[in-house]
């Protein structure tokens, strides 16, 4: 290798970059471009016919009065705040299991079946749990019936559609965030666990001071993929509720496609989703400066 | 080293691929810079091409306007290019391909998409083409006429969203078809009850579905909100369109009564669309009444499909007026049609006696001109006779699309209880009245 940079000395530096090129291109192209480009036609009024007229912060203005703006914040951000914590106590706790009964058959099983529901398309998810959820299957109406739940009363009624909405995304991203925490609990030494059951500790002090501490770099990752994938969940709650009912349901990015594809006020649309765009640049930031801590901690 | 200089040359290759894939071809801007790829341009074989975009009409539009095609297209030296467009990407697909130059030379829109497409210039008014002719043939010319304009030419109309009623339920109850609001009122109280003694309610006044979720926002105002509207005297638009008029007197007192009406509603109405309400509650025998939209061959597909339930319908209600909603969707012509007079040509052939007859008698619906004659059960017949001023399209304003997107919230949110009449009413309106006051305020 020394010797191809002695004599090739300009082909070894320009090579990485032409490595990187391919994709280099394609996300200034796709990803760069199309933020900059919404950034700029938010500033504008436009509805993707004609010519975008230039008219300043008028978009944001408005967004501030606007009732549904609002409202579909608000309920973006109570999806998070439902969907994280539960997706990440329940992902951690399935990962645990799976990873004890991992030699089991049903272990195994679990294993599988866990991830079904990822491999399924959103939007046909959606679809599907409205179909169960509408009242025509009586196996379905019998099973919830046993909680105490009225199944088609779920979806209609402006307190639980929510709540549904982001069941329905638990169940559907699950197993996606059980792979990311089994692969983490892999990781941890099985020699940690036999010292501590040495020193007698029992498997509740092993989960908490060996499990947990271990995890934390992975639990983090998992939190903010969580909250990323929630802030943006559309074709679920497109399909479920279609955002209602009273607007229930309706979150920023399915109010953005309403304002685009309805209303053809795409200048607005894209002033919508760039503050969806500085939440979730936000979350980011705050998931690499909280994972550069844990690292230099652990370092 | 070869390796990586070969390496180096292959991902090169790729980016300038990749970079020219971006860029496309100039042959193909200028295609759609002169209008050849989206409209009546030509073809490579010279002959002149006409876009056409429908949703789906019936189960094989292509194949059941195609074949009708042929006369029209020999004597124009014209192909017609019929594309259907699902219903779930309608506007998504139109806005999209009107962007990139790539949109039809004939559009279908339905009354709530138009004024997007009135205001970007995207259709043209087709107000100079009209003959007396047309205006004495076309039953539903006047439909399409909106914001100052012939906008929208009618081309599936006469399907209104009627009531229909459980004969052996009236029967029992000693009553007759419902005309006003207290007769429907008073059949819909005594028949919401326990029928086989269990201490539930098992069958109810009003098969009703108020969720959105799979139908769209629009469709709980065209089954169950307009009609109440419309008969207690109420309308959308103020008659200048600077205000709405939703939220008056009259307005407030038809969903107020709506409102009322719940209670005799099946009590899962907030979860199930107006087609799955009738479907379950009323198909089965559960309701006295229940809305669907119309359509002529309802006897035969009713006969197969609620074989149990004996059914009439009354066309519209009666408080202060009749009134109940009919939707007019309109073959438009599209502004970037080259030949509009061609495209114009292909909107009459189609929409004339001629050509609806022979579609109508594969897939039947109302006729669109007076010489065409009535295809259909003779049970629905009198909703294009009799009752033909019972029912009509929507008033087309600026913002429809937004306002009545939120006034369905609202309505959700009232009819739920989520929110009071007064309360609900008021949300829509102020929400309406500014973009009202911001549209206008644009234009001048």
């Amino acid at each position: 290798m020394m010797d191809m940079r002695k004599k090739h000395p300009g082909a070894a530096k320009v090579a990485p970059y032409c490595y990187i090129a391919p994709i280099t291109l394609i996300l200034v192209t796709f990803v760069i471009g199309s933020v900059i480009g919404s950034i700029i036609l938010s500033f504008t009024k436009y509805n993707i016919m004609t010519e975008p007229i230039f008219q300043g912060s008028k978009n944001y203005v408005k967004l501030m009065s606007d009732i549904k703006f609002i409202k579909a914040l608000k309920n973006t951000l109570g999806l998070v705040v439902l969907i994280v914590p539960l997706q990440t106590v329940l992902g951690v706790v399935i990962s645990v299991f799976l990873v004890a009964n991992r030699h089991r058959f049903l272990g195994k099983l679990a294993n599988s079946v866990v991830f079904i529901p990822v491999i399924c398309a959103p939007a046909v998810a959606g679809v599907v749990w409205r179909e169960l959820l509408n009242g025509k299957i009586e196996i379905v109406e019998k099973f919830f019936g046993l909680f105490g739940i009225q199944p088609s009363m779920l979806l209609g009624n402006a307190r639980t559609a929510l709540i549904t909405v982001g069941m329905v995304a638990i169940w559907k991203w699950m197993g996606y965030y059980v792979v990311i925490y089994t692969s983490g609990l892999l990781a941890i030494p099985d020699t940690y666990y036999e010292a501590a059951k040495v020193d007698g500790a029992g498997k509740v002090r092993c989960f908490l001071s060996i499990t947990v501490p271990l995890l934390r770099p992975t639990i983090i990752l998992g939190i903010f993929l969580s909250m990323a994938s929630s802030l943006q969940c559309f074709d679920l709650i497109f399909n479920l509720t279609g955002g209602g009912p009273n607007n229930a349901s309706t979150t920023l990015v399915v109010y953005a496609y309403s304002k685009c594809f309805g209303s053809g006020d795409a200048g607005y649309a894209m002033a919508i989703s760039n503050i969806l765009f500085v939440v979730i640049l936000a979350v980011a930031l705050l998931q690499r400066d909280m994972m550069k801590r844990k690292t230099s901690e652990v370092s | 080293m070869k390796k990586k200089l070969l390496s180096m040359l292959l991902i090169t290759a790729m980016s300038v691929t990749f970079t020219a894939g971006c860029g496309g071809s100039g042959n193909d801007t200028a295609k759609t810079e002169d209008g050849a790829a989206s409209g009546s341009g030509s073809s490579e074989s010279g002959e002149k091409v006409l876009d056409v975009w429908v949703p789906p009409l019936d189960d094989d539009t292509v194949n059941n306007w195609g074949g009708l095609m042929g006369d029209w297209e020999e004597e124009n030296g014209c192909k017609v290019n019929i594309t259907v467009v699902p219903w779930d990407k309608y506007e998504e697909t139109y806005t999209t391909a009107l962007n990139s130059g790539e949109g039809p030379d004939v559009g279908y829109m339905y009354n709530e998409m138009f004024p997007t497409y009135i205001d970007a210039g995207a259709v043209t008014d087709m107000s100079g083409y009209v003959t007396d002719e047309d205006k004495a043939g076309y039953k539903y010319l006047a439909n399409g006429f909106m914001m100052d304009g012939q906008y929208g030419w009618p081309l599936v109309t006469g399907v209104p969203f009627v009531l229909y009623y459980n004969e052996e339920i009236l029967a029992d109850l000693d009553e007759s078809a419902p005309e006003t609001w207290e007769d429907f009122e008073r059949i819909c109280k005594a028949a919401t009850k326990d029928t086989d003694g269990d201490g539930e309610i098992d069958q109810f006044g009003y098969a009703c579905g108020m969720s959105t979720s799979d139908v769209g926002a629009m469709q709980i105002l065209n089954a169950y909100y307009y009609s109440a509207l419309w008969q207690n005297g109420g309308q959308i638009y103020e008659d200048d369109l600077k205000k709405v008029a939703f939220a008056d007197e009259a307005g407030t007192e038809a969903v107020t009564w709506l409102k009322d009406m719940t209670q005799y509603m099946n009590p899962d109405f907030m979860s199930l669309s107006w087609s799955d309400a009738f479907a379950t509650v009323f198909g089965e025998g559960k309701a006295a009444f229940g809305v669907y939209r119309s359509s002529q061959t309802d006897g035969t597909v009713f006969a197969e499909t609620y074989p149990d339930v004996k059914w009439d319908f009354v066309t519209s209600l009666k408080n202060k007026g009749f009134g109940t909603f009919g939707a007019t969707d309109c073959l438009t012509l599209m502004s970037a049609a080259e030949d509009q007079d061609l495209a114009m040509d292909f909107i009459k052939y189609v929409t004339g006696a001629a050509f609806m007859e022979q579609y109508h008698a594969k897939c039947p619906g109302a006729a669109l001109t007076n010489s065409e004659p009535y295809v259909g059960d003779e049970k629905m017949e009198k909703i294009y006779t009799d009752d033909l001023d019972k029912w009509h399209g929507l008033q087309v304003g600026p913002c429809g699309v937004d306002i009545l997107t939120q006034l369905s919230a609202d309505f959700q949110g009232i009819m739920s209880g989520e929110l009071s009449v007064k309360d609900g009413l008021k949300e829509a309106e102020d929400y309406a009245n500014d973009l009202l006051a911001e549209y206008w305020a644009d234009k001048e």
